[in-house]
């Protein structure tokens, strides 16, 4: 098994995709055309290139953080629901 | 009442003022839905009485003297955005009979301000794709030839006059594309401009809501109640300070437009002789050119495809069948994993979130991904530089004709059709959409972009261009 079909046979178990053999094998092919039509990418100078992770630069406008002692009662009014210790919140799985 | 003639001013007003009611105008549009939807497989649901019912709402807020901008105008909906009354499939059958809790923004500020949503639109698998040919529902015909995709379910309802607006999504370029395809308007706006809480994008970054109109006019009152900060999207504007039509239209004769024409060369020579026939047009009428390089397309475009398959990889591991997702049968809760997400991920799903994955794993994260984030400062730079020395550019939005339904979708050439308008998405700047010819029966269309909060300039550019060169958009069905 090549690097590249070990690569994808552990990408597809992190997933946890259950795929068919012959779709396994249609990946296998997919990638080997992936990573070439890829190239000319690899291929552009960015040497001295900060990465964005955005397509703009705002910024969150942020608070500055102050510690404070709370009041647990005062939080817990606050809460809808709050018995032995824990906020009570409606169920996520009927 | 004929939609595709009129503006939204114009339907608006006749409704307020009781020419017709919004019931009389739903309900004629309902019945045109379901002649329409049979040939053309437009909706993944059609409203019905939810509709109507929203009609009489909005018909009893106009008796009581309420001014409504969009009164009882239909509006049809991309069915992977949010809207609680209607399933939201995302374009995967475990999902479709599911039900959001919550509403997006987008469509709650639409009917705040009268508008009825008639139905969820076609899309393609987990809305990755910009040609429907992966729906489970099969894809959506275009409506200048039903043998053709129509790109977007969205802009077929609009070309022929099923609604004055839909709200989409647009990652890649579907929504311009589909525009593109079917001869109508498609604005991807400023990065932030509209919300999009309630939008289940497969790429974070690049996943925005748009709207597909009839015209520039008919964009500018659709975001004058969609644009603005949303305190439920941390990501959207909050610099807006006016109303969009407030502000001042400008003298469109004035502007200059940036041609790269190397971009063209992309493009097969009958497709870029209708774009080079346009430009000679534009210059007509008075729009100035200036040429200018985008060197970086076809990177941009291999750029957008490694963040677009990382982010997909991470969005979609949220469908396990346990919080999201119907449960398959199993024997234990890896094989319970497994099973359900090989059922809720279509092929084109599971190929992204497959190759996502191996581009992110040790070895190629700095290879592909870093790389790709680099790549992406450049193109921001490179569009951002070669607004400085236009107002607008002027691109393809479209690199071929629509795909024939019958069409699988190849790897990667389905990719490629996003060429010139992945890099656009990575720009963050505004886009429209708009016809600039035909080409053997079929619209072409190209797109304008401009500089962050442009819209209004965009949609004034697009009226007179459109306008001027009798290639006002229609349907043919």
């Amino acid at each position: 098994m090549s690097d590249a079909q070990q690569g994808l046979d552990k990408a597809i178990r992190v997933m946890k995709i259950k795929v068919a053999l012959s779709e396994q094998e249609e990946l296998d092919r997919e990638l080997s055309v992936l990573l070439k039509w890829l190239e000319p990418m690899l291929t552009v100078d960015t040497a001295g290139t900060e990465q964005v992770l955005t397509s703009h630069d705002a910024l969150n406008v942020v608070r500055e953080d102050h510690a404070r002692q709370g009041d647990l009662a005062e939080l817990q009014e606050a809460a809808p629901d709050f018995a032995g210790g824990f906020y009570l919140v409606p169920p996520i799985i009927e | 009442m004929e939609l595709r003639k009129i503006s939204i001013r114009q339907a608006a007003e006749a409704v307020s003022c009781g020419d017709i009611s919004a019931h009389q105008l739903i309900e004629e549009t309902l019945k045109n839905c379901s002649v329409l939807n049979e040939g053309l497989n437009i909706f993944t649901h059609l409203a019905g009485i939810d509709a109507l019912e929203q009609a009489k709402a909005v018909d009893r807020k106009i008796e009581k003297g309420e001014r409504l901008p969009l009164a009882g105008l239909p509006v049809a909906v991309k069915d992977d955005i949010c809207y609680g009354v209607l399933p939201t499939s995302f374009g995967s059958p475990a999902f479709k009979e599911f039900f959001s809790p919550y509403t997006a923004t987008a469509v709650e500020r639409l009917m705040d301000a009268g508008a009825i949503v008639i139905g969820k639109t076609n899309l393609d698998d987990m809305s990755l794709g910009s040609s429907t040919v992966t729906s489970p529902i099969g894809p959506t015909a275009n409506p200048w030839d039903t043998e053709r995709t129509a790109g977007s379910a969205g802009a077929a309802a609009v070309a022929t006059g099923l609604c004055m607006l839909a709200l989409e999504s647009d990652s890649g370029g579907a929504l311009r594309q589909g525009a593109s395809h079917c001869g109508v308007i498609g604005l991807r706006p400023t990065t932030g401009r509209i919300s999009r809480y309630g939008l289940n994008a497969s790429s974070s970054s690049f996943g925005q809501i748009g709207i597909t109109a009839i015209s520039g006019e008919n964009i500018i009152s659709a975001m004058e109640v969609l644009s603005g900060f949303d305190s439920r999207d941390a990501s959207t504007a909050i610099c807006k300070e006016k109303p969009v039509g407030q502000d001042i239209v400008p003298e469109t004769r004035e502007l200059i437009i940036g041609y790269p024409a190397a971009a063209f060369d992309h493009l097969v020579p009958d497709l870029r002789e209708v774009f080079e026939q346009a430009r000679e047009l534009y210059t007509e009428l008075g729009f100035q050119f200036v040429d200018l390089e985008l060197a970086l397309l076809p990177e941009a475009l291999q750029a957008y495809y490694v963040i677009a398959l990382a982010e997909s990889s991470s969005n979609h591991s949220r469908f396990d069948g346990v919080r999201f997702g119907a449960a398959e049968e199993a024997g234990d809760l890896e094989e319970l994993y497994c099973e359900s997400r090989g059922t809720i991920l279509g092929r084109e799903a599971r190929r992204r979130s497959i190759f996502g994955t191996l581009l992110l794993s040790k070895g190629n994260y700095d290879l592909y991904y870093r790389q790709a984030l680099k790549v992406w400062n450049l193109v921001r730079r490179e569009f951002t530089d070669a607004l400085t020395k236009c107002d607008l550019l002027m691109l393809p939005a479209v690199n071929k004709l629509p795909r024939l339904c019958s069409e699988e979708a190849g790897f990667p050439d389905h990719w490629s059709d996003d060429i010139f308008c992945a890099p656009v998405s990575l720009s963050g700047m505004p886009s429209l959409s708009l016809p600039a010819g035909q080409l053997g029966g079929l619209p072409v269309g190209m797109q304008l972009v401009g500089r962050p909060f442009s819209e209004e300039i965009l949609a004034a550019a697009c009226d007179r261009m459109v306008r001027e060169i009798k290639l006002f958009p229609h349907g043919n069905s």
